[in-house]
């Protein structure tokens, strides 16, 4: 199941996190959540990221942080 | 594939921040165009991005937060509201909104996160969690 869990807490800050998205569409997906929200100041992709596409893992897209 | 962001509130939608108010029982004081703070300015902290001295004070709408003495003022600048608001312990802002009005940019983000996503077909759950308010999206 796709999920975004959006914790937003007492101090103002928005932390998102998704899961179950196959592919980059997870970035994709929440792009409308941080257009809205304001500006992104922090993206790290944790291992899931890294799946298999077409028999071939893809590591171009690995960040992990800033 | 999944990932971690954080993201810092800006306060785009007007409407929204009007259901923040409701949220946290505050009033929303439509084309109010001064504030109350202190009055002077002392420098004890940075102003506002784009926020020049003499615009403290003013303001193109403002929240009247109940048991405080001082109040919000809301400013456009560019795309975005910005809030000016005195923290000095005695107009009692703080209390309420928590620091650098936290409380209040998550009851906004909250609001606008609910409008937003429901426009996309999201479900949406809220609970309290330990340092704030989770919404559960899915799809």
């Amino acid at each position: 199941m796709k999920k975004i869990i959006i914790d937003l807490l007492d101090n103002g800050e928005v932390h998102i996190e998704t899961t179950g998205f196959q592919g980059p569409t997870c970035v994709e997906e929440t792009q409308f959540l941080k257009d809205f929200l304001g500006r992104e100041t922090f993206k790290r992709l944790i291992p899931a990221y890294f799946v298999r596409v077409k028999n071939k893992i893809i590591k171009k897209y690995l960040q992990l942080c800033g | 594939m999944s990932h971690i962001s954080k993201v810092e509130v800006e306060i785009q939608s007007l409407d929204d921040l009007k259901k923040a108010c409701q949220r946290l029982g505050l009033t929303f004081q439509e084309g109010q165009t001064s504030y109350k703070w202190y009055g002077r300015w002392v420098g004890d902290a940075p102003l506002p991005e784009g926020v020049k001295q003499e615009d403290l004070g003013k303001c193109a709408h403002a929240i009247h937060v109940p048991g405080a003495d001082y109040e919000v003022g809301i400013v456009k600048t560019s795309n975005k509201y910005q809030l000016l608001w005195d923290s000095w312990s005695a107009g009692k802002l703080e209390k309420v909104l928590g620091k650098d009005a936290g409380l209040l940019k998550q009851a906004y983000a909250i609001e606008r996160v609910k409008r937003e996503s429901k426009l996309k077909g999201y479900r949406i759950q809220e609970k309290r969690i330990d340092n704030g308010i989770r919404l559960i999206m899915t799809l």
